[in-house]
Parts: structure tokens; C-alpha cells; sequence
């Protein structure tokens, strides 16, 4: 099934997206300290739908929040009471602008240990809920390699509508599902944005595929990092006892910034707040790269070294969720590097320990 | 400011004497021209070992990590540095027998963009204090100057002051990397980890960012060396300076001109009494 | 909202002090029709929660084939555990959320000799199995319990043992590690006594066995040397959990999550696993 795509320029997408934030509940980039994160917005002013990608934080805490209430409870002399928590400020219908396309990768491999066995519901809603316009980069940046995963860019339907930028100045807007296509039918502007199938214009109609695929073409040859994740999957796999962790990993300072700012990671701790009689309990993001993950209340720890906790994250990215949910839990967006204060990038690593020689 | 083809040689005959296990120097980063802390145990690797204006990361946060503890490690030190080094050894995390320092006489470093950073614009003490060698020439103590975005906040009111932080915290998201990467933070579990410390407890809420970040900031308030490395750890660059830098205008107006760790075996400025601490608050 | 994390309300109906260290807690649902909705197999385990502490996870002990409760051993270990020791009284409301995870394999078992092997609160999970089978004896041939603790105060469910020692059809053999005055059953660890005293029958038998980590490494050899194949061989893992439902990442093992693919395990299936717990 074939969705429609939209020609516009410069001024029709920013039309739209005014159109957009005025009439929905929108979401998108807003600069502070130059880091952009994702906030409720109410103009275009507020917010850069094209933010680098480099400064700006992954949409993930819109679907899985960085701390979300599971419940509240109040216990006195008469009992105790579970109550439910306030209604989820995420789960209305919404967009999400200026998402990139590895960003909206990470939510797509995240449905998969959302969707076994126990359904994560509320996860589930909130994506549902959400429309996401996502722009496809002109250029890599420093520490990109989403060309090298396992996922096409071109075709990624992780999000719903496509942003693509054409030459002269030509913009494309093309719906990846339905939701995305029923959305951008809705709120086409016919005096700015144009069906490449209904118009005449040849100019505008038949070529555009040859464009966007041109924009591709330029795209994929701006990047540093290259790697066969096939490779490096089957290779990793092998390579558990490799003292290669323990190398690449050696001038780690166990911050843990990279789990938490992470697209994919999704280990969270359960935490309660208590307040005298009442009490909040919260779920929240945690990392495998700190040391009290694993440590059980005996005092056991089956991962004390740093190498071993470096071994489960990189190996969960690159091995043990691909066998469990056919993905890789890694989608090249390059964040991990940026945020580390000593620039250690999964990438490195992994190709690190790939190259190394085999265990038995 | 170049000394790597020195540091370079220093190493190479600390290893080759075997007076070291390991040492903790900067190399180049694969990818630009800026660079990141290694690790060495093998000689062979020497040779990748640089120190210019870029080297930036304070390398006494490797003192707490697996790969040092208890061996002899060969350490480069800049004038902040080794404040928090000056800091680590009264406070019996390091033993000063197992570490050879290359103290350096730093001229300031400079951030990804070429400029140079804030707090060595405003550097107190550029000369590392504890050392065995010296490369450069020593420049000597200076005045001290009053950080500008303090002077700002000096002219906020208290719950002028407080929103101003509350709107600084709203962007925290308690990864808690500004704590891993002190190299003063060498707490075994930190009393904001602590399951039964509930007004923290993990869960990232501003008030719970606020509260976490506050109480970091005054364990490290008269122990701060503003090496700034928990800035360069954020991820949503958060000005934690300002905490800090508030922190010691305070304590160095009120604590006899006290700074973090420029004597050898100073204890941060509430460790220790002197009759001419301020008494004032005793009715 | 976090609905798949909400626990649900359980009174605590008695507890009961099995050693210094350990209690065990009688539970029954605040609302009770709950209880019978609320179904389990030998095995499984909740996610209990004192609120305002913490949540832990717990195995549950006892068998779904007696009605009305269930109950949840706690060694007073970590914080949550020392918290619920210190404050949970008689009377007291609780969260719990589960069962959770997979349950031993009661149709591989069923029509074969059943050896349990415990030691100290490891006895907890056995316990759940071995009600479940007293409860269906004829479904199984011999039945032997070997259970060791350190010393005999750390022995847990005691009035429990006495009940199945009167039971002709069990057999049960106690052991500590030192000798005691009082004392005047076997002597010696575990592992030994197995092959020293309990000489078990090797052909159709299934070892269910659960302990300290230590006494799970020394058993296990002693198996091995008795003769019985790493699939006969059941146990049932801990790991750190918060979640139990397969998505918090803690448990994880290799691609294995414990509190989905586990606890119970064959020694030949955790063979196959990373080395890692």
C-alpha cells in the first residue's frame, strides 16, 4: 500500500507546522543551555524542528518517561489504599515534530519488549496516540552510523510522515503509515503544499522519487562510521570472554549518562517516595553500567567489574536482543559519544571487541 | 602549551625502571582534534600520550576506578587537579608513595569550540601543587577572582534565586554522571542512592533533581577544586558551576580566604575549626 | 500511569518465625475475590512490597492446593527485607503483584521417584513443590526430602517437617553442619550426606534442588558423580528483579530473562547460560 507524498518549500512546512501546533497538542525541540529536549510547545517560535541532531535529546521520555507515578498509596489507622495516579499527560492524541529518523528507530525496537508477554499498555497508547514527523538529515554527524544498522531509512516506518529536503529548495513531506497519511491529508494546505499525484506540474510530480532519492544518495555519503552489523552481530556473539571489554572500556567513568540518554535503553528501577503516611511510587530510568544494578541484598554481585557491566550493555545491543526480539538495540544515533564526558562511543566498542580475537 | 614529547618520555622511563603499573594520561581522540583520558598499562603504548591546551578531563577521577586502586600509577596533573589530588591524599583515598605526579604548569585549557574555559580564565591556582616534576614554568598563585555569573546571582533575591535553580534543575534528568565524574565523589553509596534517603530516591521528579543536586553541591561545598568536570559529563549541559562557585565565594569570604586543597594536607574547609571561623549565627 | 506495575492489596493473616533470620508471612487478599482468581503453580513467585520501603521479590512457599492463603518465607537481608522484619505486623497491609515466572515442570515429574535437596531458606521454593505433591502423592513414587541448615535454630519450617516425618510415605533426611549437643540426626553438609546417607536411586528420578549458592555448586557435583543427568536436575535461580514481567532488563542473562524464562531452571539449561550469576 502506497501512502501520499506532498511537495512544499521552506514557507509551506512552516505553515504547516504553525497549523499543526495550533490546532494539536504538539511537541518539539526546545533549546536550553544548547541542548534541545522535547516540550509541549505553543508556537513555532518556542521550538527548532531541525535541530542538530548532535544537541538534541532523544523523544524516548515522551513514551517511556524518565519518571512516571505508578501509584500512590496513604495508609492509616482505618487501612490502606491504593490510588490511582493522576490521568497520563502523555497518553492524548499529540505530534511529535522534528523527531529524527534514529530517534524514531529507538521507539520502534522498543515496541518489541514492550509488546511480549505482558503488554506495557500504557506504552503502547501513548505511541499509538502519537503522530511523528520526523526530518531525514542532509548530513552525519560526528559519531552517526544509522546507515549501518539493521534498518532501511529510505522506507522507515517507524514514523509516520517523512520530512525529506529536495533540491531547489523543495521539501517533501511523505505519510510512511496510516495513521501518518490520514493526518497529513487532514491538514494539507492546498494553497502551499501540492499531492505529487494530482498535480500537473511535471516538474513537481514525476520526479520526486529521483530527488528524494538523490538527497539519499548525498545523505548516506556524509558518514565517518561504517560497520556490517551482521558481522559484528555474529562475531560479538562469540566473544563473551574477550578481554576486549575490559580494553575498551578501561577509561569508562561509570557515569552512566549513556544509558540514560539513550534511545534504546529501556532498564528502569521501581522506587518508592513516602511522605509520613502517603506515599508515591515511581518508575524510573536506571543503567546497567551502575554498579548497584545487579547487587542483590545478600551482597551478591554477579557483574562487580566494570568490563562485566560494559559486556552485558554492549552484548544486550548487539547480541542478546537480536536473538531475543530480531532487532538490534542500537539504532547508530551516536548519542552515547556525544554525552560521554571521555567520548567512549558503543561503536568503538563494539567493533573493538568484534575485531578481537575469538574466545572458545 | 605542549609537553606531550616530555610526558611521553617520563612514562616510557617509569615503566621501563618499573616504578609504575599503570599511568593515566590524555590521547587523541580518533575522530577530531580533541582528546580523550587513557588508560595505560603497556608501555608500547606510550607513544599515543599527548598534553596540550586540549587536555582537559581532571585525571584524578581514574583514582577511584578499578584499574588504580592499589597499584603505583604515573599521573598528570594540572593546577586544579591537583587540588582535588591534594584533597584525595588527606582524605586517605590515594597513598602518595604509589603515584608519581607530572605536575604541570598549566596556561588554561580550552573547550570543544577553541575557547578558553571559564574557570581558567578565572584560575586562582594554575600550578599544580603536589608534584614530583614540574614541566613549565610556575606562575605562582593568583588574586582571587569572583566568578561573573555569581556576580549576577548576588543580585537576585532568595526566592528570586530559587526559582532560577528550580528552572535549571527542571532539565535534569538524574543520570547522575556530574557525581561520577568528580573525582571527590568517591563515596562507596552515596547518600542519594540510599534506598531509605525516600526524598531522592532515584526517581527523576524535579523536586527529587533538586533536592539531589543541592545536596551534592554542599558535600562539595569548601572541597570543590572547579575543575569542571561534572559540566563536561552533563548531558543537558546544566551550569552546576554555578552551585559550586557560590558555594566557595561563600566559604572563602567567611573561612579566612580558604580554597579547596592548595595546601598539602588541607581537609575542605568544614573539616577543620580555627577560632577565627565565624561565630555570628550563636545569639 | 503504570498499570501493569499496580500491586494489589494483601493482609497479613499470621506470621510465623521460623528461625532467627526468617519469617514467614500468611497472606490473604484485602479483597477477597481476589483469592479465588489468584492462581499459582510450585515455583512461581510475587513482587511484594511494603509501601513506602520498597518492592522485593519473593517465591511464593506454599502450594496453591491449600486454599485461602499463600505464603511468602523472608530472610532479612537487604533494606526492604530488614524494614519488613522490623515493622510488618499481624493485621498489616501489604502489595503484591504476580505470580510471576515459570513453575517447575509437573508433568515431567509426575510418575517419577522425587528427591529434594535444600538448604536454608532455599527450602522455601521446595516447600511450595513438596505440599503440592504430598497433596497428589499417588501421582509420584519415592519421595525423599534432604534438608541441611548451618545449625539447628537456622532449620526452617519445623512444626512443618515433624508433620511430614509422621507421613510413612516421605522420607526425611536432616542434617546440620556442626555437631550439637541436642542434636541427633546427621551431621555434615549437604552434598555429603547425599551420597554418604541418602544414596539416592539414579534411574527415574527427578533432583529438585535449591540453596545457598555454595551448597548449589557442591550439590551439583555430587549429582554429577552419582550419576544423574544435568536434565534430571531442577532448581530454581535468584536474581536481582524489580519488575518480574520481562521488561526492567535487571535479570537478564544472556538473552534469557530469568523472571520470564526462569526461576526454574534444569542444571542443563543453566549450563548453557553466560556465566554470569
Amino acid at each position: 500500500m502506497s501512502f501520499s507524498t506532498f511537495v512544499t518549500d521552506k514557507t509551506g512546512l512552516q505553515k504547516l507546522y504553525e497549523a499543526i501546533i495550533s490546532k494539536h497538542e504538539t511537541y518539539a525541540p526546545v533549546e536550553k543551555f544548547g541542548k534541545y529536549d522535547y516540550k509541549k510547545v505553543s508556537s513555532l517560535k518556542e521550538c527548532d524542528p531541525d535541530s542538530p541532531i548532535a544537541m538534541t535529546m532523544s523523544v524516548k521520555p515522551l513514551f517511556f518517561p524518565r519518571a512516571s507515578k505508578i501509584m500512590k498509596y496513604e495508609a492509616n489507622s482505618s487501612g490502606t489504599t491504593i490510588m490511582e495516579t493522576d490521568e497520563d499527560p502523555l497518553a492524548g492524541k499529540r505530534v511529535v515534530l522534528g523527531v529524527k529518523h534514529c530517534d524514531a528507530r529507538g521507539l520502534q525496537v522498543l515496541d518489541a519488549v514492550n509488546k511480549w508477554d505482558y503488554i506495557d499498555s500504557d506504552f503502547l497508547k501513548r505511541r499509538a496516540n502519537t503522530v511523528i514527523f520526523s526530518t531525514r538529515c542532509d548530513k552525519a554527524d560526528t559519531h552517526c552510523f544509522c546507515t549501518s544498522l539493521d534498518y532501511d531509512l529510505e522506507k522507515l516506518d517507524a514514523l509516520d510522515v517523512a520530512v525529506v529536503n529536495g533540491s531547489d529548495g523543495k521539501i517533501y513531506l511523505q505519510a510512511r503509515t496510516g495513521k501518518g497519511d490520514i493526518f497529513l491529508k487532514e491538514n494539507s494546505d492546498q494553497s502551499t503544499m501540492y499531492d505529487v499525484q494530482n498535480t500537473m506540474d511535471d516538474v513537481r510530480s514525476t520526479k520526486y522519487e529521483e530527488d528524494m532519492k538523490k538527497q539519499y544518495i548525498a545523505f548516506t555519503g556524509s558518514f565517518r562510521l561504517k560497520m556490517d552489523y551482521k558481522d559484528v552481530n555474529e562475531k560479538m556473539a562469540k566473544r563473551f570472554d574477550s578481554p576486549a571489554f575490559e580494553e575498551a572500556s578501561r577509561n569508562c567513568v561509570s557515569c552512566n549518562t549513556c544509558a540514560f540518554i539513550c534511545p534504546t535503553c529501556h532498564c528502569f528501577k521501581i522506587s518508592d517516595e513516602k511522605i509520613k503516611d502517603t506515599g508515591v511510587r515511581y518508575k524510573s530510568y536506571d543503567s546497567c553500567n551502575n554498579v548497584y544494578f545487579t547487587l542483590e541484598a545478600g551482597g551478591h554481585n554477579p557483574r562487580p567489574a566494570k568490563f562485566r557491566r560494559w559486556r552485558q550493555r554492549s552484548m544486550h545491543k548487539f547480541v542478546y536482543y537480536k536473538e531475543r526480539f530480531g532487532v538490534n538495540l542500537c539504532v547508530g544515533c551516536g548519542h552515547c559519544a556525544i554525552s560521554c564526558p571521555v567520548n567512549i562511543s558503543i561503536f568503538d566498542v563494539v567493533n573493538h571487541v568484534a575485531n578481537s580475537p575469538a574466545s572458545s | 602549551m605542549d609537553y606531550s614529547k616530555q610526558i611521553q618520555d617520563i612514562a616510557a622511563k617509569l615503566f621501563a625502571d618499573g616504578k609504575i603499573d599503570v599511568f593515566v594520561g590524555y590521547r587523541m581522540n580518533s575522530f577530531d582534534d580533541n582528546q580523550i583520558p587513557v588508560v595505560i598499562t603497556d608501555p608500547k603504548e606510550v607513544a599515543e600520550l599527548v598534553f596540550t591546551e586540549k587536555s582537559v578531563f581532571n585525571l584524578t577521577n581514574y583514582l577511584k576506578a578499578d584499574h588504580t586502586r592499589n597499584k603505583r600509577v604515573g599521573l598528570v596533573v594540572k593546577g586544579c587537579d591537583s587540588r582535588s589530588l591534594n584533597l584525595l591524599l588527606t582524605e586517605s583515598q590515594v597513598k602518595r608513595e604509589k603515584l608519581y605526579i607530572i605536575g604541570i604548569a598549566c596556561e588554561g585549557v580550552v573547550d570543544d569550540k577553541g575557547q578558553k574555559m571559564q574557570n581558567c580564565v578565572e584560575c586562582i591556582v594554575p600550578d599544580a601543587v603536589v608534584f614530583d616534576e614540574m614541566l613549565g614554568t610556575p606562575k605562582g598563585i593568583r588574586d582571587y577572582i569572583v566568578n561573573a555569573d555569581i556576580i549576577e546571582l548576588a543580585g537576585k533575591g532568595l526566592v528570586e534565586r530559587r526559582e532560577y535553580f528550580e528552572q535549571i534543575f527542571e532539565n535534569c534528568i538524574r543520570c547522575n554522571a556530574c557525581r561520577h565524574s568528580c573525582p571527590l565523589c568517591y563515596c562507596a553509596k552515596c547518600c542519594i542512592d540510599q534506598e531509605t534517603a525516600t526524598i531522592y530516591n532515584g526517581s527523576n521528579t524535579s523536586s527529587s533533581a533538586f533536592h539531589a543536586l543541592m545536596t551534592w553541591s554542599l558535600h562539595l561545598a569548601g572541597r570543590c577544586v572547579d575543575c569542571r568536570n561534572c559540566e563536561k559529563a552533563c548531558p543537558s549541559h546544566l551550569p552546576l558551576h554555578l552551585l559550586h562557585k557560590q558555594n566557595e565565594k561563600v566559604i572563602y569570604d567567611n573561612f579566612q580566604n580558604h580554597l579547596a586543597g592548595v595546601e598539602e594536607g588541607d581537609r575542605g574547609a568544614f573539616y577543620k575549626y580555627s577560632l577565627k571561623d565565624p561565630d555570628d549565627f550563636i545569639l | 500511569m503504570e498499570t501493569l506495575l499496580v500491586p494489589t492489596l494483601c493482609k497479613v493473616d499470621r506470621i510465623i518465625q521460623e528461625t532467627p533470620d526468617v519469617r514467614t508471612y500468611r497472606l490473604k487478599f484485602k479483597d477477597e475475590s481476589l483469592t479465588e482468581k489468584f492462581s499459582w503453580q510450585p515455583g512461581q513467585f510475587v513482587e511484594f512490597s511494603l509501601l513506602g520501603s520498597g518492592e522485593c521479590t519473593f517465591c511464593i512457599s506454599s502450594s496453591a492446593t491449600r486454599k485461602g492463603f499463600f505464603d511468602c518465607s523472608i530472610k532479612r537481608a537487604g533494606i526492604v527485607t530488614a524494614d519488613i522484619h522490623s515493622d510488618l505486623e499481624e493485621g498489616d497491609e501489604v502489595g503484591i503483584r504476580g505470580p510471576y515466572g515459570n513453575w517447575f515442570p509437573l508433568d515431567e515429574i509426575k510418575g517419577k521417584n522425587l528427591l529434594f535437596v535444600g538448604g536454608g531458606i532455599g527450602l522455601a521454593p521446595l516447600r511450595s513443590l513438596i505440599q503440592y505433591a504430598i497433596d497428589n502423592r499417588a501421582d509420584y513414587k519415592d519421595f525423599t526430602i534432604l534438608y541441611g541448615a548451618r545449625t539447628s535454630a537456622d532449620l526452617c519450617y519445623k512444626e512443618e517437617i515433624e508433620e511430614w516425618k509422621k507421613n510413612t510415605s516421605v522420607k526425611v533426611v536432616l542434617t546440620i553442619d556442626k555437631p550439637e549437643d541436642t542434636w541427633k540426626e546427621n551431621v555434615g553438609v549437604v552434598p555429603k550426606i547425599l551420597e554418604e546417607v541418602v544414596k539416592p536411586e539414579i534411574a527415574n528420578t527427578k533432583v529438585i534442588t535449591c540453596g545457598p549458592p555454595i551448597m548449589i555448586k557442591y550439590t551439583l557435583q555430587s549429582l554429577d558423580r552419582l550419576g544423574f543427568a544435568p536434565k534430571d536436575v531442577i532448581t530454581t535461580l535468584e536474581m536481582k528483579m524489580q519488575c518480574g514481567l520481562g521488561k526492567c532488563g535487571r535479570c537478564n542473562i544472556g538473552s534469557t530473562y530469568i523472571c520470564k524464562d526462569g526461576p526454574v531452571f534444569t542444571y542443563e539449561q543453566l549450563k548453557a547460560l553466560p556465566d554470569e550469576f
